[in-house]
């Protein structure tokens, strides 16, 4: 704990703080002069063609990816080589993946409360109600002693949001939630995101759903070849785009 | 608007399902195949008589010594007569509870640990299982506990080829996760010390090991110290296994899906929570079939130490067909008594790891 005191910066409201941050995979130069600030409670859509460092940039906050250079701050603690502070911040960031990455071997409910179990050293009946309480949000409470295998792709990207929902984040990170899913069950992942952003969470959502960016974002950020390119409110985005780059991006992905 | 409405299942047609069109469609589909099937069944129709009537229509089957065997087929009194030896060696017979206690012992773990649930199995089961072997060797020697003292030097037969396997097996699951753990990991002189480990133990043919085991293995002791022979085998055995098995796992490990890492990271769990909660779980899971053919091959295996002089069933046969009272050439029945035996164990394995598997399966629908 005398990490995070040491290191929590001035408080104010930027929860997550990017500064120069470069990242190398081998001699490739993924990621170039990152800067990032999001406000608490701000929910922030990451766009951009393939390859362009949209989802590195999201797994560094939560230590998935290594940076080489710059600095990284979440909720006060700045992100070093140290398993204790990554571990911390790891505690208040929750994460969505793109194929949810449920735990095949548990059921739903011990998916969801494995996290408070182990981690926050909850008591298991403490923990079973938190998880059927997400799971009653997410909408799939009957659905508590299947296992991941046997729900649909809709049915199992909610679990993934309620399981980390259950460690009570401070932020959310989303990389292409629906990106995997069947058309038909894009929605009810869609409808769950949109709900959590009504209730003020923290969020940072890859995806290449521009309805729900223009929906419930307060930014939207465009990414391409590793750098930020736009970043700006989802109508000035959409509508007057600044640089040729995001206006032909924005053609190719809407002229369809 | 018009209403969508899916058109009711059909049942299968007659000529693509049945009994009859499975001998149709794999016995008698062209006229090679037709052939085929009729020349396979002369053959069997040919040897098959003659030795069902040597294994049990004209075997000898009552008696107590070797002019019982009258008859010209086989003469099983032999092994009946032999049987306690073959099963238990030369352990004292008043004793024999010992040993008996110690395989039921194994079966009701693994029963249990088959039938209870989840969390007993975790916190119960487990433990038992992993202590097993210690337990077995105090009560199988007893010089500790107050029961009489058992040397080594009787403990013998099947029952010590089944009781030396699984010992060696039980320490080496957990060894060997060690050592697959430590070959993919990150720091180089744990995963070098890994790597030769398991390189020099799959490397090595296990007769060499065993001959390593009782000739060289000593000069590690400190002098003076007589380390048993069958401790020094099943040291050698277990060492043997974890090899094998580090490799498995490795593969087990590779298969476990990059996003179940990542899953467990990004709940804040540390290193050996996630290693022991996410991915061994499923290592297990994708490894069962071949550890199950490991431990099979570690089994038939355990007749090798024929050759260092431990009586396990093997040898034990070897002996009885030298003993003057029977030298009359039983070898035939006695190696075969060995082979059904053992084919029978090992086939089961075969069945019980087939049933593990189907257990562990929990991405079928339901």
């Amino acid at each position: 704990m005398s990490i995070e005191h040491e290191q929590r910066i001035e408080n104010n409201d930027d929860i997550i703080v990017i500064k120069d941050l470069n990242k190398w995979y081998g001699e490739f130069h993924v990621l170039k002069d990152i800067n990032l600030r999001v406000k608490k409670g701000e929910r922030i859509v990451i766009c951009g063609p393939s390859g362009s460092g949209k989802s590195t940039m999201t797994r560094c906050i939560n230590r998935l990816e290594e940076f080489q250079r710059g600095s990284l701050t979440v909720n006060g603690v700045e992100m070093i080589e140290d398993v204790k502070n990554i571990e911390a911040i790891r505690r208040e960031v929750g994460m969505v993946f793109q194929h949810f990455n449920l735990f095949p071997h548990l059921t739903i409910l011990e998916n969801l409360t494995l996290g408070p179990i182990w981690v926050q050293k909850k008591p298991k009946r403490e923990a079973e109600e938190i998880a059927m309480k997400y799971l009653e949000r997410v909408k799939i409470p009957d659905q508590a002693s299947k296992f991941p295998g046997q729900l649909s792709g809709g049915q199992q990207q909610r679990v993934a949001i309620a399981r980390s929902l259950c460690m009570n984040p401070e932020i959310m990170l989303f990389d292409e939630p629906t990106s995997a899913l069947d058309p038909e069950m894009i929605k009810e992942v869609l409808d769950v995101m949109i709900e959590l952003a009504e209730e003020g969470m923290t969020m940072l959502c890859v995806t290449h759903e521009m309805g729900f960016a223009k929906k419930v974002a307060d930014r939207v950020i465009f990414m391409d070849a590793g750098e930020i390119v736009e970043q700006n409110t989802p109508e000035e985005i959409f509508n007057n785009p600044q640089t040729d780059r995001l206006q032909l991006f924005l053609s190719q992905i809407l002229d369809h | 608007m018009k209403e969508f409405k899916p058109l009711p299942d059909q049942p299968a047609p007659n000529d693509v399902v049945g009994p009859i069109h499975w001998i149709k469609e794999n016995l008698f589909s062209s006229p090679l195949n037709t052939l085929a099937t009729l020349l396979i069944l002369a053959f069997l129709g040919t040897v098959i008589p003659p030795l069902l009537d040597w294994l049990i229509f004209s075997a000898n089957w009552t008696g107590t010594n070797q002019s019982a065997c009258t008859n010209e087929g086989a003469c099983w009194v032999f092994v009946i007569a032999w049987s306690k030896q073959f099963f238990y060696g030369s352990y004292p017979a008043e004793e024999l509870w010992r040993i008996n206690a110690c395989l039921i012992a194994l079966v009701a773990i693994i029963i249990a640990s088959y039938r209870l649930h989840k969390d007993l199995r975790n916190k119960v089961a487990i433990p038992l299982f992993l202590l097993l072997p210690f337990i077995s060797i105090l009560i199988l020697d007893g010089s500790w506990i107050g029961l009489e003292y058992v040397s080594t030097d009787y403990w013998g037969g099947f029952s010590l080829n089944v009781l030396l396997a699984a010992a060696s097996i039980i320490v080496a699951f957990p060894l060997s996760f060690l050592w697959a753990l430590g070959r993919r990991s990150d720091m180089p002189f744990i995963k070098s010390v890994s790597i030769i480990l398991i390189e020099f133990f799959r490397g090595v043919p296990v007769l060499a090991l065993f001959f390593m085991g009782s000739v060289m293995l000593p000069l590690f002791f400190p002098e003076g110290t007589n380390v048993d022979k069958l401790l020094r085998v099943w040291i050698v055995l277990t060492l043997f296994m974890s090899g094998y098995m580090a490799e498995v796992f490795r593969g087990g490990f590779q298969a476990v899906p990059n996003g179940q890492y990542e899953a467990a990271d990004s709940l804040g769990l540390g290193f050996w929570q996630k290693t022991l909660l996410i991915i061994l779980p499923q290592v297990i899971k994708i490894s069962m079939p071949n550890i199950l053919a490991t431990f099979v091959m570690l089994f038939k295996n355990t007749t090798f130490l024929l050759i260092i002089g431990i009586f396990e069933m093997l040898s034990t046969t070897q002996t009885a067909l030298t003993n003057s009272n029977w030298l009359g050439g039983h070898s035939t029945e006695g190696y075969l008594f060995v082979a059904i035996v053992f084919w029978i164990c090992c086939f089961s394995m075969s069945l019980i790891s087939s049933s593990i598997e189907r257990k562990l399966d929990t991405s079928h629908k339901n």
